[in-house]
C-alpha cells in the first residue's frame, strides 16, 4: 500500500507539450479517478506513473520513493490495459502467474495466488483456456486477475471498461468497486466516462488540455464545479449554460439576459458585476406549462419532449439558446407550448464569462 | 411468376459459380503440371540404364529402369560430403540470419532513432543490386578475413545477403503485434529484451518460419558465391559438386539427375515440417480486436 505524488509534471512529445505542470497527491488506499475527454493527457499521466512514458519535468513518487528513472518492473505497480493485453500464447493461469514466475516465486506459491485471485473474480473454470476462447468480459476479469496476483502497492486502470458493452460495463464497474473494498489498495483509474468516475471514485481529478481542472470528492465536483469545463463535463444530462449580466440591485444579485430576469443567491458578497454565464443542471429546473408569471420565472418554449420511462427530458428554447430540463414523467407539455421555468436556487452556478471560473 | 424468376436467377448464379470453380481448378492443375513435369522427366532420366541415357522415350518409368545412377552417386562421388557441407552451412545461415534479422527488425519496429527510415530504405535498396555485382566485394572481404574455404565464411556471406529481406518481413509482422502486450510484460517484470524474447518472438512464429525458409532455400540453392569462396572439393556444397559432374567431353546425366532429386529431399522436409509454424492468427484474442 502506498501514496502517490505527482509534483510539477510536464510532458512533451517533441515540441508538443501535453501535460503542463501537473501536481497531484493521492493518499494510501484512495480510489482516484482521472477523468477527462480523449486526448486530455490523463492516460499519459498514468503511463508515466507506470514507467511506460518518460517524464519531461517533475517528480513522481510512490510512497516516499522517487520512481522517475525506475523501469516499470521496479515500481511495484500493476496495470490493467484498455485492450486487456493478455498474452495470446499463454493460458489464463499462465497469464496470471507470469509476473510471479518472473519474480522467481515457487510453483506452489504461484498456483495458490492464481487460484485465490481466480476465486475472487470467479474465473476458476477458465484457468486452462487461452484468451481467444474468452468473451470480452472474461478477458477483462483475467486482466484484473493478472494485476491482483502480484499484490502491488498501486493498481493502475487505463479505461478498462471502454471496450465492453453497456450491461457488462455496469457489472464490471460494481466488481471493481467491490474489489477496492476487498483489497483496500491505492487505485488510480483513468476514464472518459463521468458515470464511472462518479460511481467508483473516492476522489475525482478532472483533466482537460493537459491541466487538472479540479480535484475533489464526487459530491464536490458535481455540486461545486470550479469552472465551466468541469460543470459541463460532470453530470448527465449535461448542465445548461445561459449567458447574461450579473447586477447588484437592492442588496441582492440579479441575472439578466434577453427574456430572463431572475434573482440569484449571493455568496460571500465578492461577486463582480458584469458578463456572466449561469449554469443550471437539468434536474434543477421545474417546468410549468403556460408561460412566465411572477418573479424568478423564466419564459421558454417547449421544442421536444422525450419520454425516458420514469422521467421526461424536455428540450427548451430559453433566451435564444437551447436548454434541457429533466422532469417527472407526469409532465404533460407538448412541443410548441409556452412554458415557465423555475431554477432551484441551490442548483444555480455562476461563472465569469471571460475566464469560465466559478464566481459562486 | 416471381418465384420462377428467382429460381432462374439462382440457377444462373450457381452455373456461373461452377464455371468459375472449374476455370480456377483448371488453371491450378495446369500450373502444377508445369511445375511437376520437369521433375518427372528428371526422375525418368535418373532411372534409365546407362546405354539409354540419350533417348527420346517419354515414358515415366523407362524400359529396364534401374537404381544404378543413385548407387553410383554415393559410390563414385563425394556426394555425402557435399550434402553435409550444404546442410551445415544452410542450417547455420538460417539460424544466424533469423537471429540477426529478428533483433534488427524489432529495433526498426519499436524504437525511434536517427536514420531509422533511411536505414530501412537502404536495406531495401541493397536488394536491387544484382547478385553478380556483390561477388567481387564479398570475395575480397572473405579473403581478407582469412575465411576462404571455411563454413564461417560461407555463413557470413549467405546470412548478410538474406538479411534485408528477412528484416523487412519480420518488421512488418512485429508492427502488427500490439505494443500493449510488451507494456504489460514490462509492468509484469520483464526487461525490454525479455518482452521481445518471451512475448514478441513466440507470437511471431509464422514470420520467423518464413524468414527461416527464405534463408534456408537461398543458402541451399546458391551456386555463385560458393564457387568463389570454396575451392577445396571436400568443402564443396552440393551445387558445386553437381556442377563438377558435367565434364568437358562427357556428362554423367544419370548421376546428375539422381543427385538433383536427392538434394530436393532435405528442403522438402524442411518445408513440410515448417508448414505447421506458418499458421497465422497466433495473436488472436490477446487484445480487443
Amino acid at each position: 500500500m502506498a501514496s502517490v505524488t505527482f509534483a510539477s509534471i510536464t510532458k512533451r512529445f517533441g515540441n508538443n507539450e501535453v501535460l503542463h505542470d501537473v501536481s497531484l497527491q493521492i493518499a494510501d488506499k484512495e480510489f482516484l479517478v482521472l477523468v477527462g475527454p480523449s486526448g486530455c493527457g490523463k492516460s499519459t499521466l498514468l503511463r508515466m506513473l507506470a514507467g511506460l512514458e518518460e517524464t519531461s519535468e517533475g517528480e513522481i513518487r510512490i510512497g516516499e520513493r522517487l520512481v522517475n528513472h525506475l523501469p516499470p518492473r521496479d515500481r511495484e505497480i500493476a496495470m490493467v490495459f484498455q485492450d486487456y493485453a493478455l498474452y495470446p500464447h499463454m493460458t489464463v493461469a499462465e497469464n496470471m502467474g507470469f509476473g510471479l514466475r518472473l519474480k522467481g516465486f515457487a510453483g506452489d506459491e504461484v498456483d495458490s495466488r492464481v487460484l485465490k485471485a481466480a476465486s475472487i473474480l470467479q474465473i476458476e473454470p477458465l484457468l486452462q483456456r487461452t484468451p481467444r476462447q474468452l468473451s470480452g468480459g472474461q478477458r477483462q476479469r483475467v486482466a484484473i486477475g493478472r494485476a491482483i496476483v502480484r499484490e502491488p502497492k498501486v493498481f493502475l486502470f487505463d479505461e478498462p471498461l471502454s471496450n465492453l458493452d453497456a450491461k457488462l460495463r455496469e457489472e464490471m464497474r460494481i466488481e471493481i468497486a467491490k474489489l477496492h473494498q476487498k483489497l483496500a489498495t491505492t487505485i488510480i483509474y483513468v476514464t472518459h466516462d463521468q458515470v464511472e468516475a462518479m460511481t467508483l471514485a473516492t476522489r475525482i481529478a478532472v483533466v482537460n488540455a493537459g491541466r487538472i481542472q479540479q480535484v475533489g470528492t464526487p459530491t464536490e465536483v458535481f455540486g461545486r464545479p470550479e469552472n465551466m469545463f468541469v460543470a459541463g463535463f460532470i453530470g448527465s444530462p449535461t448542465m445548461n449554460f445561459i449567458e447574461g449580466e450579473l447586477r447588484r440591485e437592492d442588496g441582492g444579485l440579479r441575472f439578466r439576459t434577453e427574456g430572463v430576469d431572475i434573482p440569484v443567491l449571493g455568496g460571500t458578497g465578492g461577486e463582480a458585476e458584469g458578463p456572466t454565464v449561469l449554469g443550471v443542471r437539468p434536474e434543477a429546473i421545474a417546468v410549468e406549462r403556460g408561460g412566465a408569471g411572477g418573479d424568478g420565472v423564466v419564459a421558454a418554449e417547449v421544442e421536444v419532449v422525450e419520454l425516458l420511462g420514469y422521467r421526461k427530458n424536455v428540450h427548451l428554447k430559453v433566451a435564444g439558446v437551447k436548454a434541457l430540463a429533466s422532469v417527472s414523467a407526469a409532465f404533460g407539455g407538448e412541443p410548441g407550448e409556452k412554458a415557465g421555468l423555475r431554477f432551484d436556487p441551490a442548483g444555480v452556478h455562476l461563472f465569469e464569462k471571460a475566464t469560465g471560473r466559478r464566481i459562486r | 411468376m416471381t418465384e420462377r424468376r428467382s429460381a432462374a436467377i439462382l440457377k444462373a448464379h450457381r452455373r456461373r459459380q461452377a464455371l468459375k470453380t472449374a476455370l480456377v481448378h483448371g488453371a491450378l492443375i495446369l500450373a502444377c503440371a508445369v511445375c511437376v513435369y520437369p521433375l518427372l522427366r528428371i526422375l525418368a532420366v535418373s532411372l534409365r540404364p546407362g546405354d539409354r541415357i540419350i533417348s527420346t522415350d517419354l515414358s515415366l518409368i523407362p524400359q529396364g529402369a534401374t537404381w544404378v545412377s543413385y548407387a553410383r552417386v554415393f559410390a563414385e562421388t563425394n556426394f555425402l560430403f557435399w550434402l553435409w557441407n550444404s546442410l551445415v552451412i544452410t542450417v547455420a545461415t538460417s539460424l544466424v540470419g533469423v537471429a540477426l534479422a529478428s533483433t534488427a527488425a524489432y529495433a526498426f519496429s519499436r524504437f525511434k532513432f536517427p536514420g531509422q527510415k533511411l536505414g530501412l530504405s537502404f536495406l531495401l535498396g541493397t536488394q536491387m543490386l544484382p547478385a553478380g555485382m556483390l561477388i567481387l566485394p564479398l570475395f575480397l572481404m572473405i579473403m581478407r578475413l582469412k575465411l576462404m574455404n571455411t563454413y564461417l565464411g560461407m555463413v557470413i556471406a549467405y546470412s548478410v545477403s538474406s538479411l534485408p529481406f528477412s528484416i523487412w518481413i519480420l518488421k512488418g509482422y512485429f508492427d502488427t503485434i500490439p505494443r500493449s502486450l510488451e507494456e504489460a510484460a514490462l509492468v509484469d517484470g520483464t526487461s525490454i529484451f525479455g518482452a521481445f524474447y518471451r512475448i514478441v518472438l513466440p507470437l511471431s512464429t509464422p514470420a520467423l518460419a518464413i524468414a527461416f525458409l527464405f534463408n534456408f532455400t537461398q543458402a541451399w540453392n546458391e551456386y555463385l558465391v560458393a564457387r568463389v569462396i570454396l575451392t577445396d572439393s571436400f568443402k564443396y556444397t552440393w551445387t558445386l559438386g553437381l556442377f563438377d559432374l558435367q565434364g568437358q567431353y562427357l556428362t554423367q546425366w544419370g548421376m546428375f539427375a539422381a543427385a538433383s532429386l536427392l538434394v530436393t529431399i532435405p528442403v522438402m522436409a524442411v518445408f513440410l515440417y515448417s508448414s505447421k509454424w506458418l499458421l497465422t492468427g497466433m495473436t488472436l484474442g490477446g487484445v480487443k480486436g
